[in-house]
């Protein structure tokens, strides 16, 4: 039961953050920001989806993970670290070409390897873990 | 690699939940054994196996096409 509750804390944690930067912080609400507040909304969204299952999975009696939602896991981990290398990649290219500062390109970044985790956990959720 | 989860639950009047419960996995899992989209540990398929009182290539068929 531990499990869900520090990740809806955590997912609290960043919403509170996320309310504060929006309106303490004087931003000119262009395209870019838009789009990073949309991304942590929706990687909020995928950790709150993760805590309500593994709470069912605690209501249940099941345990919160086994071998399958490790592997899922572990696959999603590895083949989003694979993935991320080349959207690093393509972040330099266009790191000239963006109007962003250091600091925001790197928040940028960290944001986008989340993003790709939580494709590639989606990939590996449909396709199975079947030649795993 | 196939599987006669199914067919052998219902022979058995096991719920998905009863026998994720019997195994100490989620349901989940069990439905995505069922489904072919996972390839168990070795100690799951024995522990299936055991639960439906046979062995684990009465179980889990080895399908050499890839």
């Amino acid at each position: 039961m531990k499990n869900p509750i520090i990740i809806f804390v955590i997912n609290a944690l960043i919403l509170l953050a996320l309310i504060l930067w929006i309106f303490k912080v004087p931003t000119a609400g262009n395209i870019q920001e838009i789009l990073m507040i949309g991304g942590v909304l929706l990687l909020v969204g995928f950790a709150t989806f993760i805590g309500i299952s593994r709470l069912k999975s605690a209501m249940r009696k099941e345990p919160l993970e086994d071998e399958l939602s490790k592997s899922v896991m572990t696959k999603a981990s590895s083949l989003s670290f694979y993935i991320s290398i080349y959207f690093w990649l393509v972040m330099m290219y266009f790191s000239d070409r963006i109007s962003l500062e250091s600091p925001s390109l790197i928040g940028a970044g960290i944001l986008g390897m989340a993003l790709i985790f939580f494709i590639s956990w989606i990939g590996v959720k449909l396709f199975g873990m079947k030649h795993a | 690699m196939r599987n006669r989860i199914r067919e052998l639950r219902a022979v058995k009047n096991l719920s998905q939940l009863e026998l994720a419960r019997k195994v100490g996995v989620r349901r989940e899992t069990i439905v995505f054994l069922e489904k072919n989209k996972y390839n168990p540990s070795l100690k799951l398929a024995y522990d299936i196996a055991r639960e439906f009182g046979l062995s684990i290539e009465e179980v889990f068929i080895f399908d050499d096409n890839r």
